[in-house]
């Protein structure tokens, strides 16, 4: 039934033939484990035109949606990761059988005499295959692949004259955007394929024009392609997709943060087959007179490609093969060795554990940095995005209403010249190193860390008299209050008198009181209040008794003689935003010394920071990561002996409260309201509007 | 094996699939062949028929009946003339999700004793959208001249044809007499048959 079927298939498709003429070509000395290269590397690429199409259904170029899409395809779509994984460690795996091919053909003398097109034709398919993995390492927009793509284009500007007119043609204009998008994905998903395709068919034609290039020998018989040889490669191919699924498994492909233009990411490398040239083009010093970087990116590695597409002919001369085999090998391995140096360069952190001092260290271990706060700020978008999902606007409309992402960034662009942010616990992936402070220098820079600013743990450490309390860095570093009233006042009056041990366990337990009292003035969302009423309420009465001698300088509720900054609403949102803007604002004005050095960020004579900075900002220093243009769930630190007129009220609050999920904050459950709530958000609004007509 | 290379040659010509090492060749080829295809086809088929989920905190929309949507309140909907409404809902759309997107719209009418029916402004013959005219006092679909009366029946259009395969698809709906709103239960009906199957 079968035979007979497929006879009369044969007699009208001579398919048969086609099957004989394309399975059976001789193998002088018969079928090899070592002829597989080839057959591996159309494998590899057929692999990719699969997944890639696959990948094609569900990508959409676009600065919008390219992000977005490629997030979806890797964490909500049902096998999606896998998919891209294979695609991602496919690529690589081309890029690491091209050479064995080309080494192969070189040592075995496959390229000279009759075969320089075959020859040519796999340089131009090595080319083509380049330039789908320089394509396809932008599509998914995010920082990595858009920084280190933003360098190769830039290279494209290099060759004088027509330099300029390819960037902007291969960019889609002067800037990144659609267009980059638009075509570099038509490159790699059109254009390139169709291109790798064209010369694949001739490469093969050429291929079985010539022949093996092997000889028959009198040990082994000749063989057919098929069935042994298809079989070993079969096997080959099947052991290489194992074990590239194997790999995309275990070693998932990575999505960065969105690519944002204006947050340079200071890790930016190429994908590592690249890493290369990227490290050669540190060789070419931009001082030697000529244009040497054109000649790093672009003239030297195309002499190179001259030189191995003459080689065919320098084969002829003698001596002319030993030095192709030789060129080759010299090509990988100096290729070898300057991926090996770039891999070093920025690994040098881990392999050199104790020179921490040399400038390479610090050099690898900022690349570190950055590839961790790359990360960082990959999983603070993937909360956003399993919270609120993508708006039409983009990721980044979602990220920059993100007080973590955004705080961080701006604090390391405005804030963390002077002030660190030693984030620990669960909030350590959120840590900025400031600058690092000796005590005993009169560097021009440390002011407080900020972490935790307002809280109770802060403030206690603030009127710490003791070692690693206020005189220590963290606190006025290396400001001008380090010698100041406060510190001389803590140091030399607080904890002076303080003999005992007795007299110690008092202050600091007076002190946690009073550091609560100041901490409901910051209302800050992460504390729980509720629990500790008792210490809040009794702060307030040692500072109302000044206990502490606070209110001698600081004003606090009804103590209104203080000369310096008031204590109500301390480190709360106004104050900080009153800060943040203008910190002159905050201490009085007799006071001449208060401001030692920090700048106003927006007021009247600068903007270095628009109000939505600020307030993402202020949110991001309490912790609150109520998202810009969202209102912050209300903070009641103070619960009130509730007067009958509140109970209406306390109501209103809780029904407006209910959608509350789970994940909230849990101390914010069982806040009341406040008695004196109305009265200071009334005070706040007079200050709010002195502020304005100053 | 033999012993010269040409007979070797001339023999695994003979039978294609002579020899054991020529099926599992094959078989071998075959796997590699579609495995690809295979990851490939899975996310292809599987995601167009999973379960999409809302972003965390957007989840429900407030409605403690699912599916159930807010349309317009009693007094807005007019007795014995049909107006159309907008549904109005968040809305899922692969990577992005949208606060209050138009998903569809529905027709309601009220009769003299306050009941209020509903229609799927989709014709169930091909999936046109049907418009209420004034001047016949019917529903009409532009697309193939289905027509139907105000209670959603088929209308007999004299001589010509209506090639609607049932009536126009009534939509449950929820009053709440609190607010008085009229929510309605929205969802999208197969076309081209002759009964009414829930897509």
């Amino acid at each position: 039934m079968f035979g007979k079927l497929y006879k009369w298939v044969d007699s009208r498709t001579g398919i048969q033939d086609s099957l004989e003429e394309a399975l059976y070509e001789n193998i002088p000395g018969g079928a090899k484990w070592r002829y597989v290269s080839g057959s591996m590397l159309v494998f590899a690429f057929m692999t990719q035109a699969i997944t890639g199409i696959f990948l094609w259904m569900n990508y959409s170029a676009g600065s919008q949606n390219a992000w977005a899409s490629v997030y979806y395809i890797t964490y909500n779509m049902e096998g999606g990761a896998l998919l891209r994984g294979i695609h991602h460690v496919m690529a690589q795996a081309m890029v690491v059988l091209l050479p064995i091919h080309i080494l192969q053909v070189v040592i075995e003398k496959a390229y000279v005499k009759p075969r320089e097109f075959n020859w040519w034709l796999g340089l131009v398919l090595m080319k083509i295959t380049l330039a789908l993995g320089l394509t396809g390492y932008l599509l998914p927009w995010d920082q990595k692949g858009y920084w280190a793509t933003k360098v190769a284009t830039e290279l494209a500007a290099l060759p004088p004259i027509v330099g300029g007119y390819i960037q902007k043609i291969v960019v889609g204009g002067n800037e990144y955007g659609h267009f980059t998008l638009t075509r570099f994905f038509a490159l790699h998903a059109g254009v390139l394929p169709g291109l790798l395709v064209g010369f694949l068919v001739l490469h093969l034609a050429m291929f079985r024009k010539h022949g093996i290039t092997a000889h028959s020998s009198e040990k082994r018989a000749d063989q057919m392609f098929w069935p042994m040889q298809v079989l070993k490669d079969g096997v080959a191919c099947a052991l290489l997709f194992g074990l590239v699924v194997y790999v995309a498994i275990i070693h998932p492909a990575e999505l960065g943060p969105p690519a944002e233009p204006t947050e340079p990411y200071g890790a930016a490398r190429p994908e590592w087959y690249f890493l290369f040239l990227f490290q050669m083009l540190k060789y070419f010093d931009g001082s030697m007179g000529w244009n040497n970087e054109f000649v790093g990116a672009i003239v030297f590695p195309g002499v190179v490609f001259g030189f191995m597409f003459l080689m065919p002919f320098i084969a002829r001369i003698k001596v002319g093969h030993a030095f192709n085999v030789l060129l080759i090998a010299a090509l990988v391995g100096g290729a070898g060795y300057l991926t090996y140096e770039a891999h070093m360069e920025d690994n040098y952190n881990i392999y050199n554990e104790e020179d921490v001092d040399s400038a390479a260290y610090k050099k690898a271990a900022k690349y570190h940095a950055e590839v961790e706060r790359a990360d960082t700020e990959f999983r603070l978008i993937q909360e956003l995005v399993e919270d609120y999902g993508i708006p039409l606007e983009g990721p980044l409309a979602l990220q920059q209403r993100d007080p973590y992402t955004m705080g961080v960034r701006l604090f390391r662009r405005q804030c963390a010249s002077c002030h660190a942010y030693n984030a620990t616990g669960e909030n350590a992936h959120l840590a900025i190193a400031g600058p690092e402070i000796d005590p005993n220098a009169e560097g021009p820079m440390g002011a407080p860390d900020l972490y935790g600013f307002g809280s109770p743990v802060w403030i206690q450490g603030l009127l710490n008299g003791e070692e690693g309390g206020i005189t220590s860095p963290k606190y006025f570093g290396n400001t001008s209050h380090v010698e100041g009233e406060m510190v001389a006042h803590v140091r030399d009056t607080m904890w002076a008198e303080a003999e005992t041990d007795e007299d110690k366990a008092v202050l600091k337990e007076t002190i946690e009181q009073v550091s609560w009292a100041l901490a409901a003035e910051a209302k800050l969302p992460y504390l729980d209040y509720a629990g500790n009423q008792d210490k809040i309420e009794s702060g307030i009465n040692h500072l109302n008794d000044d206990t502490l001698g606070c209110v001698g300088c600081h004003n606090y509720k009804e103590n209104e003689f203080g000369y310096v900054f008031t204590l109500d609403h301390y480190a709360s949102s106004e104050w900080l935003t009153t800060m943040i803007s203008n910190p002159n604002e905050v201490y009085s004005e007799d006071w001449g010394t208060a401001n030692d050095r920090m700048p106003a960020f927006h007021s009247d004579a600068t903007k270095l920071l628009t109000q939505d900075e600020i307030e993402l900002l202020v949110r991001f220093l309490r912790q609150d990561r109520t998202l810009l243009g969202d209102t912050p769930e209300s903070v009641e630190p103070l619960q009130s002996e509730a007067p009958a007129e509140e109970a209406e009220t306390a109501e209103v609050t809780e029904t407006t409260e209910t959608p509350a999920p789970a994940e909230s904050e849990e101390d914010t459950d069982e806040t009341p309201v406040d008695t004196t709530q109305e009265a200071i958000e009334e005070e706040s609004a007079e200050e709010a509007e002195e502020a304005t007509e100053e | 094996m033999s012993e010269t290379k040409i007979s070797t040659a001339k023999e695994s010509r003979r039978g294609f699939f002579g020899s054991f090492s020529a099926w599992l060749a094959a078989a071998v080829g075959a796997v590699i062949g579609v495995g690809p295809v295979c990851v490939g086809l899975y996310t292809f088929i599987m995601e167009p028929l999973r379960k999409k989920q809302m972003p965390r905190k957007e989840r429900d929309g407030g409605s403690s009946d699912p599916g159930f949507f807010r349309v317009a309140s009693v007094d807005e909907i007019a007795t014995d003339v049909p107006r159309r409404f907008t549904i109005v809902a968040d809305k899922l759309d692969a990577w992005n999700f949208m606060k209050d997107q138009a998903l569809g719209a529905v027709y309601l009418q009220k009769n003299e004793a306050g009941d209020i029916s509903c229609y799927h402004t989709t014709c169930p013959h091909a999936g046109c959208s049907v418009a209420y005219e004034q001047d016949s006092n019917a529903y009409h679909c532009p697309c193939h001249n289905s027509s139907f009366n105000l209670d959603g029946s088929k209308l007999e259009n004299g001589g010509s044809t209506n090639p609607s395969p049932r009536p126009l698809d009534t939509l449950e709906i929820k009053v709440d007499e609190a607010t008085n709103t009229v929510f309605v239960k929205y969802e999208d009906y197969y076309t081209g048959r002759h009964d009414k199957v829930a897509k």
